[in-house]
């Protein structure tokens, strides 16, 4: 047993880190909490996306851990406004590089509060507007920024602050909106969802939505441990389960029609999903209320299944079991 | 352009304008949040806990993987300078071992070794790291069999003068006589000659106890290793009667070796449960016997064995294949008395029997009442073979074996070592390959006046440190094998592997322990504190973790498929 990691001291990271492999939006020294899923979601977004950005980021977790005043952690053009106005913003940026001739491409970032919820009309008005902005929603399905309230994506039974569970109620009593059927509505050229769990996945969407003209739109499930009540080295063992479970179908949709979806090479049941994490702990108690709502939590996962046909016929590279096998000298990763 | 904002403790430069520069976070050290750090840990794989020649098993296969095949030969050959011959021979316990068995299929380990060391002496690779003669002192090696040649070449491989006697006219041992459908002559000679060619005075014909005494390689060398096999037949009798034209299972194997026949029996009993036993019943088929059995109280190996009964220790496979020839193998069986006619055996009488393993001394029983008749024209004792004491009477005492201490040396002894089957638990090729390395470091660490702490076996990585999430399962190859008629001659059974396919299923291991490189850790970090250095002149790992940001939140050990990073308590 040879402890080899521990950096040697001859290393310079900083003249390292010039001469990585790979694009670094988001710099370290950030104040996110450990295992933080938003922001390794966002960092992904960027590494595919490439320098020639400017973000547009609503208010939240995002935000605040990257912009530590007077210290940012972005490297790329980046501005914050408003919580509900990052649509408008970036819809704003992209005219006027338009009208200058540049071709510097617009992101518009914000979590579900500002996405589902509070951003939601700023968000319909440019996608309706046809700008050529790619809006991505960091989902992490409740309020975290401001202490965990439950918000228009937090799903049926997780418990938030303000969805407690107890004897009347077993965490939200409400549904996930169905964010992507309003999106599919607007008949925008792309949109799809992705998750932290299956960066290869990620990253040909976040390419394939700036190759499209015109708005596009990426749901990004990313899990927050410190909201969820899960173990920080979990972050992808949790959101891996998301998507094998159903509960987060990974989609994709040109012109509002869904055009391919990641196949569940192993459906998982929902239990499963609900161990480790302390938003659906209660669901596990031995009462016939809490089995009656893990019954419904498998039943909604069942009907996302059934609706997006995401049963795999036959093992392929693309499914929950392939998307994310590994490749010496990590190839996979491209 | 900026001002400084009154922070005393501070040197942060605040601008005025409402903007901060791009990247400035990293004036947080924020690994000082961490409680624990994770480390780079290569642990031993189950594969090399396994492997009696204790072989980097995942280092090779990674090298061989990544299309590097000199290099995964150069590393295998850090231990085990007969890859062609173990990959061919050794029953392989890594396979057993290997984690991959317990997800879909174990990796086919020694098609891989074998592979490679047939294409080393295709090619005419030589044996990297020998510098020479860098060592003042000269070590005497008795017994040129896998154990002594692995002690001589590794004794090489560290630049000491090695001199290597031998009682038969060539080196090999009893490797000689594993019959060619499983190691053909030639590849073991081709073998053999190349670690003779390391520079090792090679004396054949020299026996310890005729030409060369003891006594005289302590005067004359610095440490004396000591490998002679057993080559003492066991006695065999059957309450005292023998027939008179008796031939031993070991003496007719290196018969057919060395003078190219054998007798052809209608009839041949063969007793006994080993690897000789079913060497010789098969190469009897091959060579004109009609009908051949083998007796043995023991069960067949391989069997699920509640009973607490002894298998045979001949090699599962070995087993089976002698079956599929033909072989009549009457388990479970004793010959209680052999009927003779004027010296000649005609029947053997059979009892119902069963070796009983109570501790470590197997119990025999026999159950009269059972007995029954075989007819037959020979009876062949294959019962084992025991240490020849000539040369070595001081040593043995009244032991029928070599005992050794810790340190390598013999009992009693401070310069002279041992190794291989002379020594208790020997009995396949790549122990005495494992033993002559080890007895080669000893050797070594007494001539450096180096304390080597007892080597404690390594505790493989458990399975469960492995994330399966990021592998698939994938068919195995499949050593292809000559089958029916296609295996009544001598040629070898098994093939080796075209090099593609080989490629492919060392592709397949999960480098349990080992990094695979497969750029997790470095893509899953929140906090980009993890930074690649690969290709990187002059930092040897190829990621390294930057503390100064590392939170400690364990994603990328939890996310490493295997096991190469462990989280330890924050100093």
């Amino acid at each position: 047993m040879t402890p080899i990691g521990s950096r040697p001291p001859s290393v310079d990271t900083t003249a390292l880190r010039k001469v990585q492999p790979r694009f670094s939006g988001i710099e370290s020294g950030h104040g996110a909490c450990q295992g933080c899923g938003q922001a390794l979601a966002a960092r992904l977004v960027l590494e595919a996306a490439g320098p020639d950005v400017i973000v547009a980021n609503a208010t939240g977790c995002l935000e605040i851990f990257t912009t530590p005043w007077p210290q940012s952690a972005w490297t790329v053009p980046w501005i914050h406004s408003l919580f509900e106005n990052a649509a408008a913003v970036a819809a704003g940026i992209e005219v006027a590089l338009r009208a200058q001739g540049r071709t510097t491409r617009v992101l518009a970032f914000a979590g579900d509060g500002g996405t589902f919820d509070i951003g939601f009309q700023a968000l319909s008005g440019m996608l309706e507007r046809n700008h050529d902005v790619l809006f991505v929603c960091f989902d992490n399905e409740a309020y975290m920024n401001t202490g965990v309230q439950r918000s228009g994506s937090t799903p049926h039974g997780a418990w938030t602050n303000t969805s407690p569970a107890g004897r009347v109620r077993q965490g939200k009593r409400h549904f996930k909106k169905d964010l992507l059927a309003i999106i599919a509505a607007h008949g925008i050229p792309y949109a799809a969802t992705a998750s932290v769990a299956y960066p290869s996945d990620l990253r040909a969407k976040v390419r394939r939505a700036l190759d499209v003209s015109g708005p596009s739109f990426l749901l990004l499930h990313s899990p927050c441990p410190l909201g969820w009540g899960h173990d920080s080295a979990l972050t992808i063992s949790v959101d891996r389960l998301a998507v094998e479970t159903g509960l987060f179908p990974i989609l994709e949709m040109e012109r509002g029609h869904v055009v391919g979806s990641m196949k569940i090479r192993n459906p998982r049941p929902v239990h499963e999903y609900a161990l480790p994490q302390f938003r659906f702990r209660h669901l596990l108690a031995e009462t016939p209320e809490a089995r009656e709502e893990l019954e419904h939590l498998q039943a909604l996962a069942d009907a996302n299944i059934e609706r997006y046909g995401l049963l795999s016929d036959a093992p392929g590279p693309r499914d929950s079991g392939g998307a994310d096998t590994v490749r010496r000298g990590g190839s996979r990763w491209g | 352009m900026g001002i400084d904002k009154e922070r005393p403790a501070s040197s942060v430069r605040v601008n005025a304008g409402g903007f901060a520069l791009p990247g400035t976070s990293r004036m947080n050290h924020t690994g000082s949040w961490r409680l624990e750090r994770p480390l780079y840990v290569t642990s031993p794989s189950p594969c090399h806990g396994a492997c009696p020649a204790h072989e980097e098993i995942p280092v090779y296969l990674d090298h061989l993987a990544m299309d590097r095949p000199r290099q995964a030969w150069e590393a295998l050959v850090a231990a085990n300078p007969l890859p062609a011959v173990t990959g061919r021979v050794c029953p392989h316990p890594c396979e057993t071992a290997c984690h991959r068995g317990s997800y879909d299929t174990a990796v086919s380990i020694h098609s891989a070794e074998r592979f490679l060391g047939d294409m080393a002496l295709r090619e005419g690779w030589p044996y990297p790291g020998l510098d020479g003669d860098q060592r003042e002192e000269a070590v005497a090696v008795v017994g040129a069999g896998p154990s002594g040649l692995s002690c001589a070449y590794h004794l090489r491989r560290v630049g000491y003068r090695v001199t290597l006697f031998e009682a038969l006219p060539e080196a090999g041992g009893t490797c000689r006589i594993i019959p060619d459908y499983r190691l053909p002559a030639e590849i073991l000679s081709r073998e053999v000659e190349r670690i003779l060619a390391t520079g090792i005075d090679f004396r054949p014909g020299q026996k310890l106890g005729r030409e060369i005494s003891l006594e005289e390689l302590e005067e004359g060398f610095s440490a004396v290793f000591l490998a002679p096999g057993r080559q003492k037949n066991r006695i065999y009798s059957v309450d005292h009667a023998l027939p008179g034209d008796l031939h031993h299972g070991l003496d007719l194997l290196w018969e057919w070796r060395n003078v190219g026949s054998l007798p052809r029996w209608d009839r041949a009993v063969v007793v006994g449960g080993g690897n000789t036993a079913v060497d010789l019943a098969r190469t009897l088929l091959r060579t004109g016997s009609r009908e051949v059995h083998v007796v043995t109280d023991e069960e067949l190996p391989g069997l699920p064995s509640p009973t607490g009964r002894g298998a045979m220790p001949a090699i599962a496979r070995e087993v089976a294949m002698a079956l599929e020839e033909g072989v009549r193998i009457h388990t479970g069986r004793r010959i209680g008395r052999l009927i003779l006619r004027e010296e000649r055996v005609i029947a053997v009488e059979l009892l119902h029997a069963l070796k009983e393993i109570e501790g470590q001394t197997p119990v025999h029983r026999a159950f009269s009442g059972t007995e029954t008749i075989l007819e037959t024209d020979a009876v062949i004792p294959a019962v084992g073979q025991e240490v020849d004491p000539a040369g070595i009477e001081r040593l043995l005492g009244n032991r029928t074996f070599l005992s050794l201490l810790p340190t390598g040396q013999v009992e009693g002894e401070t310069r002279i070592f041992a190794g291989g089957d002379a020594c208790p638990g020997g009995g396949i090729v790549s122990q005495a390959v494992g033993s002559g390395h080890h007895g080669a470091r000893r050797i070594d660490a007494l001539l450096r006046q180096k304390t080597l702490s007892p080597e404690s076996p390594p505790s493989p990585i458990p399975f469960t440190s492995l994330n399966l999430a990021y592998f698939e399962e994938r068919p195995a190859y499949v050593p292809r094998e000559r089958h029916g008629e296609a295996r009544t001659g001598f040629s070898e059974i098994e093939t080796t592997g075209p090099a593609d396919e080989i490629r492919t299923e060392a592709d397949r291991c999960f480098s349990c322990g080992h990094c695979l490189e497969c750029d997790n850790c470095w893509t899953l970090c929140p906090d980009g504190a993890v930074l690649r250095t690969a290709g990187i002149p002059g930092i040897p790992v190829p990621y390294v973790f930057d503390y100064d940001y590392c939170k400690g939140c364990g994603l990328c050990a939890q996310e490493c498929p295997s096991g190469h990073i462990r989280m330890s308590p924050e100093p």
